[in-house]
């Protein structure tokens, strides 16, 4: 648990971030988040003291952090950043051994954990690690760096724009993972960003700064539903709201049962559609589901392309069913059977609650 | 043999380096056997090769006074680099590097010329002239090398719980190294070039015989100690470039 109790930062006479109180408890995943120089990078790097705080509390568990020594918080907090700051004189696995290494772990445990978190974060072990740093790919890179943050087992994990740097494509992997690795360790993260589609992805709380002020500190649904003021609102974006929202939605929370095709096509000319499945459950096409009720006769195969999984966004399965155009789209369990069907008309009924 | 060498660079100086050690420790002690030759070459000079000292105890007394005038710079300089490089001493960084690079314009013999009346002659002024004309190098590339250590590298050592004495000495020194022991090549060929001049106020070296060549019209002594001074520098240089080797890291 970190809490925040009024954090004011002053330079000069600037100040950069004003009375910011927030709390982000065990095993959340807060972000920080709002325009450049809106102050969470500095109220990031306050938590560890890397910038002293003008006034105002922090406490890391029951602990105010400035009764720590600055070195020993440190090795508390994990520290991930944008431009990684891996060690180039070291290779990959005595740079995630560093924090066990300056908390004097025994060599065997220090061995065993950079082998763990290695695994975790699906680097190669006998490849990687003894390449040095500049032999890496920038994701793979980031992953060490993020792997190195978790290598004490720290009880938070400050990350500064960790994937601003590499290219949509891995940064999009890179957050997936970090989710799996959030889900698997239930560590607390603080993650500053500043792109909000990152922020609605990863976040279990999203605070919003604006001029060095706490904005509005929320769930991310309760963000895009119910902004706190109009800044909110301009800065979640109009565009493509409806689309963010459904960023937070889960096939699972739109999933009805499946239409299954009887001997006949009974069923298709009732509701307009039905799938075909194996013996196994499997779907292997449907029947009808264009946007024009006489195209019954038209089928679609299920590809993995075309078709969903509960945990799916519900952002990608409304992509996936205007990419092949078809009004509804399978979903999958892990062994690939139908379980469910989500529909068009689905989408655009009821909200269900966050 | 030849396609090898041009393949593989590195296994060719190797054997360079033991091959010019081998002539230069053959050349030390047995310089005295190459008497016909020199009389071949020189034959009107009575007495070809150089006796009054042995050549061992001249190239000893050569690499003593590089060694100590090197010890002097290396540590004055990088602990003035250092100095400079935190934040206590940035603002010293303009003062120290000319002062630097005062002692590097300012020619060896003209330090001599102040020293000798001080300090007498012999040793001594030798090795004050050689450390100061020393000193540019390290401190250069004492800074230059600390400041090639990434900012982001920085970040994140004192973000990860580094002291102030565990970053510099596990990350900024061995980042830094390979520059810093560039530094102390320069500086060590150049002392050991000119190491030969402190044969003027009486402190023996390898310049004891050029000196006396060249003051009693001897080709032959200037040439025997110039070659061991010339592969002496080479040596040093060939030593001192693997050990910049050993701090380039997984190329």
């Amino acid at each position: 648990m970190i809490e925040l109790q009024g954090l004011t930062k002053i330079y000069g006479d600037k100040t950069v971030v004003d009375d910011v109180s927030l709390r982000v408890d065990s095993g959340e995943f807060g972000v920080l988040i709002g325009p450049s120089g809106c102050g969470k990078s500095t109220t990031l790097r306050m938590i560890n003291r890397l910038i002293p705080a003008s006034r105002g509390r922090i406490l890391l568990g029951e602990d105010d952090i400035t009764r720590l020594p600055v070195e020993q918080l440190r090795r508390r907090i994990g520290y991930a950043i944008q431009s990684i700051g891996l060690f180039p004189h070291w290779s990959v696995a005595k740079n995630i051994a560093v924090v066990p290494g300056l908390l004097k772990w025994p060599k065997s445990r220090i061995d065993e954990r950079v082998d763990e978190l290695m695994g975790l974060f699906h680097l190669d072990a006998g490849e990687l690690r003894d390449k040095y740093p500049h032999q890496l790919s920038g994701g793979q890179a980031q992953r060490v760096g993020v792997a190195r943050a978790l290598a004490a087992d720290p009880e938070v994990l400050l990350m500064d724009e960790p994937f601003g740097a590499v290219d949509p494509l891995t940064r999009e992997v890179l957050q997936d993972e970090l989710l799996r690795v959030h889900r698997h360790t239930r560590k607390t993260i603080i993650f500053v960003t500043h792109d909000m589609d990152e922020a609605l992805k990863l976040a279990s709380r999203i605070a919003l700064l604006n001029a060095g002020r706490l904005v509005q500190y929320d769930r991310p649904i309760e963000l895009l539903t119910r902004p706190a003021n109009d800044f909110v609102r301009s800065f979640i974006g109009k565009a493509d709201l409806g689309l963010k929202l459904l960023s937070r939605r889960w096939v699972h929370q739109y999933q009805q049962p499946a239409t299954l095709r009887g001997a006949s096509d009974e069923s298709v000319r009732i509701s307009g559609y039905a799938w075909e499945v194996d013996k196994e459950g499997r779907p292997v096409c449907l029947h009808g589901g264009r946007l024009h009720a006489e195209d019954t006769q038209e089928r679609t195969g299920v590809t993995p392309e075309w078709s969903a999984t509960p945990d799916m966004t519900m952002k990608e399965a409304l992509s996936r069913m205007v990419w092949f155009r078809v009004m509804v789209l399978p979903v999958l369990d892990s062994e690939g059977r139908l379980v469910g069907e989500v529909t068009m008309h689905g989408v655009m009924g009821q909200q269900p609650c966050a | 043999m030849r396609v090898a060498t041009v393949k593989h660079p590195i296994p060719f100086r190797d054997w360079l380096l033991v091959a010019l050690s081998v002539l230069l420790v053959t050349l030390t002690l047995f310089m005295a056997r190459l008497e016909p030759l020199f009389q071949a070459l020189f034959p009107d000079v009575s007495n070809p090769v150089y006796r009054r000292e042995s050549f061992l105890q001249l190239t000893l007394d050569h690499l003593l006074l590089v060694l100590v005038s090197s010890l002097i710079s290396v540590s004055v300089g990088v602990g003035a680099g250092l100095f400079v490089t935190r934040r206590g001493g940035r603002e010293f960084e303009p003062m120290v590097s000319s002062m630097a690079a005062i002692g590097q314009t300012f020619p060896p013999a003209a330090v001599l010329a102040i020293v000798v009346p001080l300090a007498g002659f012999g040793f001594v002024p030798t090795v004050v002239a050689l450390t100061l004309y020393g000193l540019l190098p390290v401190i250069q590339n004492t800074i230059a090398g600390l400041n090639t250590v990434p900012p982001a590298t920085l970040e994140a050592a004192r973000g990860i719980g580094m002291t102030q004495g565990q970053i510099l000495r596990r990350v900024e020194l061995p980042i830094a190294m390979r520059v810093i022991i560039a530094g102390v090549r320069v500086s060590v060929i150049i002392n050991i070039g000119t190491a030969t001049i402190g044969a003027t106020v009486g402190a023996q070296s390898l310049g004891t015989p050029i000196i006396a060549g060249l003051v009693g019209n001897n080709i032959a002594y200037v040439i025997q100690g110039a070659l061991l001074v010339g592969l002496l520098a080479i040596v040093s240089d060939l030593l001192f470039e693997r050990l910049e080797r050993r701090f380039t890291f997984g190329a």
